[in-house]
This record gives C-alpha cells, structure tokens and sequence, in this order.
C-alpha cells in the first residue's frame, strides 16, 4: 500500500482526528460531572474558610465536609451591581444562585473595562450566631490571576477572616499568599482608617501596631501589591453595603473614577515607598 | 500605551527562557553559534507572532464553552474546552509544516538557513507555551495578542542570540572538565535568570 | 519477554543514556515543577505514562504512518494521552492538577517523547518501544526528584510537605538556621541542574565535551 499518496494522507488524518476526538469527547463527557463537583467544592471550601468556619487553629480543618457547612452556614445570597444595588436575593438552594455561579474573572474584566457587574455577596451566620458578609475578590498577580474571599462582621468594618489562592505565584514567594499564616493576619483587622473606610494595606512590617494593615511577603513585593489592589478594587464596589443602607442611599455606590484611580495611585506609591 | 507595557512586559519581563524556562530544549541544542541561533531566533518570532492570534480566534470562536452561539444559539451550552491542548498543537504543527513547504518550493535560499529549524519549532515548548498563557491570563482582543506573541517572540531570540554570544565565548576559556559544554550551559542560563528577575521590578 | 541484548534498552536511560543531563531534553518542565518533591513526583509519573503509551501506540502504527504528516500524526498521539491525564488529575486530584497547571499541557511538547518516537519507537516492535518509553521517563524522574528534593529540603525545610528541618532550629524560634531563599527561584533549578551534570560526568569520564 502506497502510504505517501493525498488521498491515504487525507484519509489517515481525518480517521485519527475522528477517533482521537470522539476518546476525548467520551472520557470529557464521564469526568465532567465530578470535576464541576471539584471546582464547586472548592468554591465552598474558601467561603467558609474566609468566615473561619471549618477551621481548626487557623488551619483548614481536613475532615470537614464543607459542602454541608456551606448549605447550613450561609443564610442568603446576592449579587450587587456597578451602582451597588442589591438583585438575585436567594435564600435557598444557594449552589444555583446567581452569586455562586458568577465568574470572579469576568467581574474583574468588567470592573477593568468598566461593563455592568453582577458582584456576588454572601451572608452567613457563625455557630456563634453572629452574623458576616463574605465578598470575594479578584485581580492580576505576578504571573497569573490571584483571588479570594474577604468576611466582614456585622459591625460593617472588622474582618472576620480571609481566604486567597493564585493560579501560578511563585511556590514559596508570592504562592505564600495562600498559606494559612498570611490569610490569618487578615482576622480582627479593620476596614477602617482615620474614620474613614479603607480597605486593607499589605506593606512590609505593616502589621505593627496597624489595625488597618498586614505583613507583606518579604520577597514577594509585586504579588502582595497586586494584591492589594485586588482588594481594594473590589471593596470599592462593596462599600455601598457596608458604609450605607443601599436601599436609602442608592447612588452612594460609586466613588467618581479618576478619584479612585488617584487614591489607588496614591495607595501604590505608599507601598512602594514604604519598602 | 497598554499595547506598548505588553509588548515591552513580554520581552523582559516575562521572558519565555529565563522568567518561565520555555523552549530550553531547543535553547540549549543551537545555541553554539550566534548565526544559527539568530536564524532559529526569528523563526520563533515569526511563528508565535502567526499561531498566537490563529490559537486565538479558535479559541474564542469555537473552543471556550458558549463560544459556538455564533453558529446557533442552541450550541450555548457546548463547550469544547478539553480539546484545546490538541486544537492548538495541531494548528501550531500544520503551520510550521505548511511554511516549511512553501519555502523550500520559493525561496529555496532562506529554505537553507531557516527551513531546518522549521520542524524543531512545532516541538519548541515557548510556542505551545505562548499559547497556553494566553488560554490561562485571557487577553482582550486579537491585538493584544499580537502584541504578547511577537513580544514573547523577541523575548525568545533576545535570549537565544545572548547565550550564543556567551557560548562562543566560552570555548576559550578554562572549565573544569565535567562542567565543560552542557554543565556551565545551565549554569550561565540560570545566572542570566537571575540578571532577568531584575526586569520585575519595573512598573509598566 | 526481553533476552540480554536489549537489557540496554532500560539500563541505559537511567544513568549513561539519560534523556535530560546526557540528551538534553525535556528540560522546560523539568524547572518549575521541581520547587516541591510532590509535584516533581506527579509529573515524572504523568511524563513516564505519556512516554510509554505515546511509544507503544506509535510503534503500533508505525508501518501506517504517511510520511508527510508524521510529525502531527505523533503530536495528535501524544496529546490524546496528556488530555486523558489531565480530565482524570482534574476529576480525582484536583489540588495537584492546581499546582501544575499550564505545565501538565506542556508535556505534549516535552521533546523526550517526540525524541523516543522519532528515534526508537518508529522502527521497533511496540514491548521494546513501550520499555524504552518507560525507562526513558523513569531516566527523566530521577533528575527530577534529586533537583526537587535539594530544592524542597533547603528551601522550605520540608519533604513532601513533612517537616524535616525541626522548627526550633530556625533563627526566629532563637535557633540558628534560616532556609535558603535563592532555592526557591526557578534560576536555582538550572544552577542545580549544572551542578547534576557535572557530578554525573565526572562519575562517568566518557560523557565529557571536548
């Protein structure tokens, strides 16, 4: 048989391509139900971390089931949009709700590019009965995207806990931000600044004495800075809620955009200088 | 402005060889002279600067779940993903096999100097790599993607064309044995990493 | 299943023959994964499965193959496996298919596999094919732990996760030991990779350059 001919080439080809393709499809097809169950399970695990629920010592709790934590913990779900207004309020059933299903990285294009937001909030209830709001958040770090939830007590400004996690940080640098000694800075610190409400600094020795900042990673300046204007970035959607009521105040949600770039710049070029 | 932080991003910065160690393979094997190592530097260029947008629009018209609603709304729910790792090195191997027959049939003198280097590049790590990052940190637009591909491109000979010009002179000078040719290689490759991390620090 | 004459098929990848300090291939992957001894592992086990069954399976087909497109015919081979590894690392590991991430794609370029098809699968019976696969990954897996384990020990004081350092040894536990910093970059991987080929061929006097 000639093997150099068009028409075996052609042949050969579209046969390989067809029956590698239809493999894949099959083995796609029987192993999506359990990595969509991976990806959701995960999602689950970081909102209740954020909240401290599930965890012994600081440490996530190996044993806990935290899909059953998430459905008997969190009491209700909603998005906000870029004008901070409350919509898709769930109180059951919370794995299909619009907040769990939102994709954090297109919020974040959004956010970049200026569309319309659906940021996802969620409510809980503590075991010891007080109540938080845990609200995720999203960015660019060294070399790919960072991301995590942030939990706010009902006081509207201490931090309950915080959970991050990276696609590709620097194992040992940048990847620190997912550790539990980095996230666990972020309990009882304040949202808070001279009065005013601010979101959290990450700067070398920020720590000391700072009730409003946290421990940068020694080594890792880019992917803590990047960080925290992460979360800045997206506090500055979620203040509507925690300074003011949305519903008496709706057009509160938004400071004007070159102010908020400025103070972001101001923001950077203080961590800067603080290392 | 945000093309031009790309672009300058992806060449040091985020250099394919010493930021992400992508392509040492081929790295390592014609970096003994400059000229090879410049012939095989601009093939690189001009084969992400081609398959990245190619990768690209594959991935944003057919590949990513919901993409197919161009053709009819009903494929909303479709998601191909799982086939982008084979969509994307088949497109990168027929290119790099299209081009090489194109120019041994037309230009039968670059064939010479660059069409040997062809068939290493559909196995060169940065190109697939390239691809694969701009799956992973999805990009805005076909341009920037240009911008990222012949950026990483240019990254990619910057450091090949270096290390060649390191090599050559290498040869004169005095090595321990067991570190001659392939040892000191790796070395000098991570001492020029470490040189390259200083590029981070840059605020674009 | 094999007589003395080809015990060279798996003795020589691992030491005189070994794909990454004597061949110099697959180095790319070989670097990043090599921070923590567990993702090493995964992916010398993930690299040695691919090698194998891409070897076998081409070796199967390899009186079929039309010439012209031989290339893409064992790239296509050769993904159909890392895809498979990838579904089922996603499916029932889903925290090492995290920490590998864009690296596990990559294992379709890893140039040992193309260089064990090109050179040895498409000109030999497929049980000969499949041990030289096999070994050749097993070759690459061993530079890869003894590079992750120097890496993971002097770098974060661990191996596989497990303290071996003890904590009150360390400077801020008033001990006297801070773990090394520069280990963790990926630059170090290189340097210590350097320093493997040069152990390695000052053992074996017959690999050195001119």
């Amino acid at each position: 048989m000639n093997t150099n001919s068009n028409t075996y080439t052609i042949i050969y080809t579209t046969v390989l391509v067809v029956v590698v393709a239809a493999i894949l499809a099959i083995v796609s097809s029987l192993l999506k139900p359990r990595q969509i169950a991976n990806v959701e399970l995960e999602q689950m695990k970081s909102i209740m971390l954020a909240a401290n629920i599930g965890e012994v010592d600081g440490q996530p709790d190996k044993t806990a089931k935290y899909d059953e934590l998430f459905n008997s913990h969190i009491t209700s779900t909603y998005v906000l949009n870029e004008k901070g207004e409350k919509s898709d309020v769930a109180t059951e059933n919370f794995k299909e709700s619009k907040a769990f299903k939102a994709d954090l990285k297109s919020q974040f294009n959004a956010i970049k590019n200026g569309g319309e937001l659906t940021l996802p909030v969620y409510e809980a209830t503590l075991d010891n009965g007080e109540q938080v709001k845990i609200f995720p958040c999203y960015g660019a770090g060294l070399w790919g995207a960072i991301w995590g939830y942030l939990a706010v007590k009902a006081d509207n400004k201490t931090i309950q806990g915080a959970i991050f996690a990276h696609a590709s940080e620097t194992p040992g640098l940048g990847g620190e931000i997912a550790s539990p000694w980095f996230y666990n800075q972020f309990d009882t610190k304040v949202l808070e600044s001279d009065g005013q409400f601010a979101s959290v600094k990450i700067v070398k020795g920020g720590a000391n004495g700072n009730p409003n900042g946290v421990d940068a990673i020694s080594g890792a300046s880019i992917t803590s800075r990047s960080l925290q204007t992460a979360i800045a970035q997206w506090m500055d959607f979620y203040k509507a809620i925690l300074t003011a009521s949305v519903e008496s105040i709706p057009a509160m949600g938004l400071i004007p955009v070159e102010e908020a770039a400025e103070a972001q710049e101001a923001e950077n070029n203080e961590s800067v200088n603080a290392q | 402005m945000e093309y031009l932080s790309l672009f300058i991003k992806s060449i040091f910065v985020d250099n394919m060889v010493f930021a992400f160690f992508l392509g040492m393979c081929s790295f390592l094997a014609v970096s003994k002279n400059v000229k090879t190592a410049s012939g095989l530097g601009l093939a690189v260029i001009f084969v992400l600067t081609v398959t990245l947008p190619l990768n690209y629009l594959l991935y944003e018209y057919i590949l990513k779940p919901g993409a197919l609603t161009w053709v009819s709304e009903s494929f909303a729910t479709v998601d191909l993903s799982f086939l982008s790792y084979i969509v994307f090195i088949a497109t990168i191997a027929a290119f790099t096999q299209i081009v090489e027959m194109v120019v041994e049939k037309f230009a039968p003198g670059l064939y010479s100097s660059l069409g040997i280097f062809l068939p290493l590049i559909a196995v060169n790590c940065a190109i697939l790599g390239g691809s694969l990052f701009m799956q992973e940190r999805g990009y805005a637009n076909v341009g920037e993607v240009c911008c990222f591909g012949l950026g990483s491109g240019i990254g990619w000979f910057l450091a090949i064309v270096t290390m060649a010009a390191i090599r050559e002179k290498l040869a004169y000078s005095n090595i321990p044995n067991g570190l001659k040719g392939l040892g000191i290689s790796f070395i000098i490759t991570g001492l020029m990493g470490i040189a390259f991390m200083s590029f981070m620090g840059i605020q674009l | 299943m094999l007589n003395k004459m080809d015990k060279d098929i798996y003795k020589k990848p691992l030491f005189k023959g070994n794909p990454i300090t004597v061949l110099v291939l697959g180095i790319c992957s070989s670097l990043a994964v090599t921070v923590q001894l567990k993702g090493a592992l995964v992916m010398a086990l993930s690299v040695t499965l691919v090698t194998a069954f891409s070897s076998l399976f081409i070796s199967l087909l390899r009186n079929t193959i039309p010439n012209r497109v031989r290339i893409i015919v064992q790239l296509v081979v050769v993904a159909l496996f890392v895809i498979l590894i990838d579904q089922v690392l996603k499916a029932f590991s889903y925290d090492t298919s995290k920490m590998l991430s864009v690296y596990i794609g990559l294992i379709i370029t890893n140039c040992i596999i193309m260089g064990r098809i090109e050179a040895f699968a498409l000109g030999n019976k497929p049980w000969p094919s499949f041990v030289d696969g096999m070994f050749n990954g097993l070759g690459y897996g061993i530079i890869l732990v003894i590079v992750a384990t120097v890496r993971e020990l002097l770098g974060s004081g661990t191996l596989l996760g497990f303290r071996i350092i003890p904590e009150s040894w360390y400077v801020q536990n008033g001990g006297f030991y801070m773990n090394n910093g520069l280990m963790i970059l990926p630059p170090m991987a290189l340097i210590l990779l350097g320093c493997v080929v040069w152990v390695h061929r000052t053992i074996d006097k017959d690999l050195q350059e001119k």
